[in-house]
């Protein structure tokens, strides 16, 4: 087996896919290390695939958690196929009381592809804003529910502006295959590779009309699913409403349309002699040589053996926490790389996630929502800067429909009461009231009616929000877990609170032609959740950014480490705010960038 | 990938090539094994009560997904194909002894005495061979290292034979041979799963009938391989069945003492009709009682807590119902058939168009193939 390479990138979802795919096209040697089984579509079989139109497969059999030293010891969890299992890798978070939780937040898909494989697929780029909010923020002295000042001193600009990342967000598009439209977004492009969308499922009716009514420019929610044949990557589209399934967001995709990492960029160079993908290897550690340079990546194979390749250049892409954490993990092992990647105190810090919440009503009439993407409109209203002024808010935010979701019978009675993996099924199990007459009448109620608009937005980053090694808890590989300390800054809360009222609008004017008085159901941001501290909306950033300044970040501004010559970190992690939108279409924009450097010195 | 190309008609054809074997490639082999077996630290974090004190299967992350029961699908007879599932086996060589030199399986899936050799994935200790076995049905078997013959250490479905011997066991798709229930018991828990369920109300058993009743035989026969007990209402009890027996063994036990309960309460309460046939309204009572944790005649020593049965029962029956036929339970898919038909308007001939996604035959996908 050849162990040498000019790069290896460990991770093949969002920040790793893209770098592999274009380096590996320019004919350098590329390995992608990923710890995840490779699933692999009917296309690649010439039979079945190993995603499937199975709600048991999105959320299996009860478990029981049974890591020591935790509070929620012996309580059940769901995990998908494909998400790692949270005894053997648990993810650990400090909760309100003190006590620690091993949470399956913070973990996207465990899988070749990532989370890419998994996601909702909503596709949209942060707005220029996002890039500069120190700056837009420096002077103002009119943002609520900030008494110490901290945004202030907290926000930072990003050392490349959204001109900068322009290009790359074009590539991207083009590369990935994104159905979509551009007129109304705040988010100028020089070229337009959106594929054209189907026609809306007819509940989003609702929300055109609640934004037209309140003057929110709308446009069709950028998805990462193919609609027509997409020459980059050689996929066919099969024609007509076949990529509307309702198995979306947490499926994987049997035919390979959603655009995931494996189908739109690895798949195609996988076949090229300078490229290989070992699937089913954990990185357990990196390893310096004699030099300034890291050059040995250690990993267990699927049979728990250990194996070393060496790079010319390492690429860490494990999604932010675990890429957070394999960095402390070589740390422990090597003292000159501990010595050079904590050249100051910030790895870790400065963990980010979303403000992230919504709104949610019981429609009038009924509608097959199976035959749906995950979202249909989207609007950059509350990105716009009067809209912030207004409200006396640090950053702006997305705002979009989810038409998917508890499109099922089974996910529409597991997540009844509550949405995220954490607590899945608690809800119903605990409503013993919904049965016989009762469970009919509960499922006329809600099965087809349900609509929710959501919000995406940038949370306050702070230093004590963070990443650390979990003094006792280990992994199956004897290694410490992932040990996450966060809380929500008040301006979180008070943002949370303005969006979900926006969200909320939408269907109020939506649901009864205009008026504003059409009842909602549930409008809220995750910090209300049960297990607020935990949820982390499946975005997982920062803890490694990048900078100017190499006192203020852990990365320079081509992704690398400082006072490293070849570490580089392209996964969530490099962001030093959140972004208003969702996170993926910007970590794989900001990967093509980065090839384009590592091009230049290869 | 799999290459076997079967046609064949029947039933007995069918058994006559059940354990033909065929090609999976390492990738499908490893994508199980590195996620589920390969670790160092071998704590007992997979022990939810259903293993013993001494059983190494603890330290295994789901082992009941061994072996690995697949879908299967050949180009020439997608229909016939529908009827088979791919079965792999995979056997971890110890790690403190040298690998075997010979790993085979044997069992009731295979013609008879047929040991079928285990390849070796190249530099990993794992051994596996995928054999056909039709859908529906229940097998034993045993592993051949270096001529021993020994039971699957992974898996932990067993079975005691009438002459006393033990087999590692596992069933395929579909199948509705009870396994880890009495008659009596299968009796009184469908009784409990009709009252959760919407279809017991007046207007969902007309619907049930006139459902089962318009289906031909050979529409069942297709569309739903291991013929389905139609006369047993969406077939949860039967889903319950196959899931304490593999995914959720560990609640086997909160079954076997909870339906032993109700029986005694029931006999005692109604001692001269069958626990199974007593009034409606005796399991509507026994049902709020339940929920209110409170239980006359309960047992309390035996089981401390019977809402919380409830509230497992009621999981487990929702998702029976609404769950991929092929789990055993949504009997000819009424389930969804149910939704279906009961949400429509003027223009939709169905507001839940469930078989446009799914595999034909069961659904109308042309492309998607399950
Ligand atoms: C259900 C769901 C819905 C989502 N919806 C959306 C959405 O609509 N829009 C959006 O923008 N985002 C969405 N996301 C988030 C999106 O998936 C992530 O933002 C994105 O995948 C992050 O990219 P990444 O490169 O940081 O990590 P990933 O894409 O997760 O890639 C990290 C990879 O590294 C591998 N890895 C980890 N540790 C190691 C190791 N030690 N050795 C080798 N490999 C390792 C992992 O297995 C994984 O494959 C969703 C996520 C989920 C789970």
């Amino acid at each position: 087996m050849e162990n040498q390479f000019d790069v290896v990138i460990i991770g093949s979802g969002a920040g790793g896919a893209p770098i592999a795919n274009v380096l590996a096209r320019q004919g350098k040697s590329v390995l992608v290390l990923e710890k995840g089984p490779l699933f692999r579509t009917q296309e690649d079989t010439k039979g079945l695939s190993d995603f499937k139109r199975d709600e048991l497969m999105a959320t299996g059999g009860e478990k029981r958690i049974r890591v020591n030293d935790v509070a929620n010891w012996g309580e059940s969890y769901y995990s998908s196929h494909v998400e790692p299992d949270l005894n053997d890798e648990p993810h650990v978070y400090r909760d309100f009381d003190g006590r620690d939780r091993a949470t399956i937040e913070g973990y996207t898909a465990q899988c070749v592809g990532g989370g890419t494989q998994l996601y909702g697929a909503v596709s949209l780029r942060f707005a220029p804003d996002d890039f500069r909010l120190k700056t837009l923020n420096e002077s103002r002295n009119d943002i609520r529910n900030d008494p110490n000042e901290d945004v202030k001193r907290e926000a930072r600009d990003w050392p490349i502006s959204y001109e900068d990342l322009e290009p790359y967000y074009t590539i991207a598009e083009q590369m990935i295959g994104i159905n979509g439209t551009r007129q109304n977004q705040l988010k100028p492009a020089s070229q337009d590779f959106y594929q054209k969308p189907l026609p809306p499922n007819p509940i989003s009716r609702f929300v055109e009309i609640g934004m037209d009514a309140l003057g929110m420019k709308r446009y069709r929610t950028p998805v990462a699913v193919i609609t027509e044949d997409h020459p980059p990557s050689g996929r066919k589209y099969p024609g007509g409403d076949a990529a509307k399934t309702g198995y979306v967001n947490r499926y994987g995709c049997p035919l390979g349309l959603k655009s995931n990492t494996w189908v739109a960029l690895l798949r195609p160079v996988s076949n090229l002699p300078n490229f290989e993908l070992r699937p089913n290897c954990t990185v357990t550690h990196l390893g310096m040589d004699g030099g300034g340079a890291v050059r040995h990546v250690h990993y267990r194979d699927a049979g728990g053996t250990e194996g070393t390749v060496e790079g010319k250049i390492i690429v860490v892409a494990c999604s932010a926490i675990e890429s957070v954490r394999l960095l402390m993990l070589s740390a422990i092992r090597d003292g000159e790389f501990a010595r050079r990647i904590y050249q100051n105190d910030l790895l870790g810090k400065y963990f980010l996630t979303h403000c992230f919440g919504g709104a949610e009503a019981i429609m009038p009439g009924r509608f097959d929502k199976s035959i749906s993407m995950d979202s249909d409109w989207a609007t950059d209203f509350c990105a716009r800067r009067e809209f912030l002024q207004e409200e006396g808010l640090w950053a702006g935010g997305a705002i979009y429909n989810n038409t998917s979701d508890q499109c099922l019978p089974i996910s529409l009675a597991r997540t009844h009461g509550s949405q995220d993996i954490d607590t899945i099924w608690k809800s119903f199990v605990e409503d013993t009231s919904l049965t016989g007459d009762r469970l009919a009448a509960f499922l006329d109620e809600n099965f087809g009616t349900r609509l929710s608009v959501s919000f995406m937005a940038n949370q306050v980053p702070l230093k004590t929000n963070r990443i650390e090694l979990h003094p006792t808890i280990r992994d199956k590989w004897g290694l410490p877990s992932a040990y996450i300390i966060k809380t929500w800054h008040p301006h979180d809360r008070y943002l949370m609170d303005v969006f979900a009222e926006q969200c909320a609008q939408i269907l109020r004017f939506g649901g009864d032609g205009g008026k504003g008085q059409y009842p909602v159901y549930e409008k809220g941001g995750l910090y209300q959740a049960e297990n607020g501290l935990a949820r982390i909306a499946n975005h997982v950033l920062g803890g490694a950014r990048f900078g100017t300044d190499r006192s203020d970040s852990v990365l320079d501004p081509q992704c690398r480490a400082w006072e490293f010559d070849n570490l580089y970190v392209t996964d969530g992690s490099f962001m030093p705010t959140s972004g208003g939108a969702n996170p993926t279409l910007t970590i794989q924009a900001n990967s093509f960038r980065v090839a384009d450097i590592l091009l230049q010195r290869l | 990938m799999a290459t076997g190309v079967v046609t064949i008609t029947d039933d007995r054809s069918r058994a006559f090539l059940s354990g033909r074997i065929l090609e999976k490639d390492d990738t499908y082999i490893l994508n199980y094994a590195a996620k589920h077996l390969a670790r160092t630290n071998n704590d007992r974090r997979h022990d939810y009560g259903q293993y013993g004190s001494a059983d190494p299967r603890a330290t295994i992350c789901e082992a009941w997904r061994f072996p690995i029961i697949d879908g299967h699908y050949n180009e020439i007879d997608e229909t016939e194909a529908y009827h088979w599932n791919e079965v792999t086996f995979i056997y971890r060589a110890p790690q403190d002894r040298p690998a075997p030199d010979e790993v085979a399986v044997i069992g009731t899936f295979a013609p008879i005495y047929t040991a079928l050799p285990m390849r070796r994935v190249a530099d990993t200790p794992y051994f596996t061979v995928t054999a056909l076995v039709p859908k529906g049905e229940v097998h034993t078997y045993k592993y051949k290292v270096d001529g021993e013959f020994q039971l699957d250490p992974i898996n932990p479905q067993q079975t005691t034979l009438d002459n006393g011997a033990v087999w590692s066991r596992f069933f395929t798709q579909g199948c509705t041979q009870r396994l880890s229930f009495e008659r009596w018991e299968m009796d009184i828990l469908t009784r409990l799963t009709d009252h959760i369920l919407p279809f017991r109300t007046e207007e969902g058993q007309r619907f049930l009938q006139q459902y089962y009743e318009s289906l031909d035989r050979q529409t069942k026969e297709q569309r739903y391989p291991g013929a389905y007990r139609f006369d047993e209402s969406v077939g949860v009890a039967n889903f319950i069945d196959k899931l304490v027996a593999r995914e959720e063994n560990h609640h086997l036990i909160d079954y076997k003492i909870c339906l032993g309960e109700i029986k005694s309460l029931f006999r005692r309460r109604n001692p001269f009709v069958e626990p199974h046939q007593v009034p409606r309204e005796m399991y509507v009572e026994l049902y709020d009682q339940m929920a209110s944790g409170n239980v006359p005649g309960w047992n309390y020593q035996a089981y401390n807590n019977p809402r919380y049965f409830l509230q497992l029962l009621r999981r487990h029956t929702i998702t029976g119902a609404f769950a991929h036929p092929k789990y055993g339970g949504n009997a000819g898919a009424s389930g969804w058939a149910y939704l279906s038909e009961r949400y429509k308007d003027a223009a939709n001939p169905t507001l839940f168009d469930w078989r446009r996604v799914l595999e034909r035959p069961l659904g109308l996908d042309p492309i998607y193939r399950g």
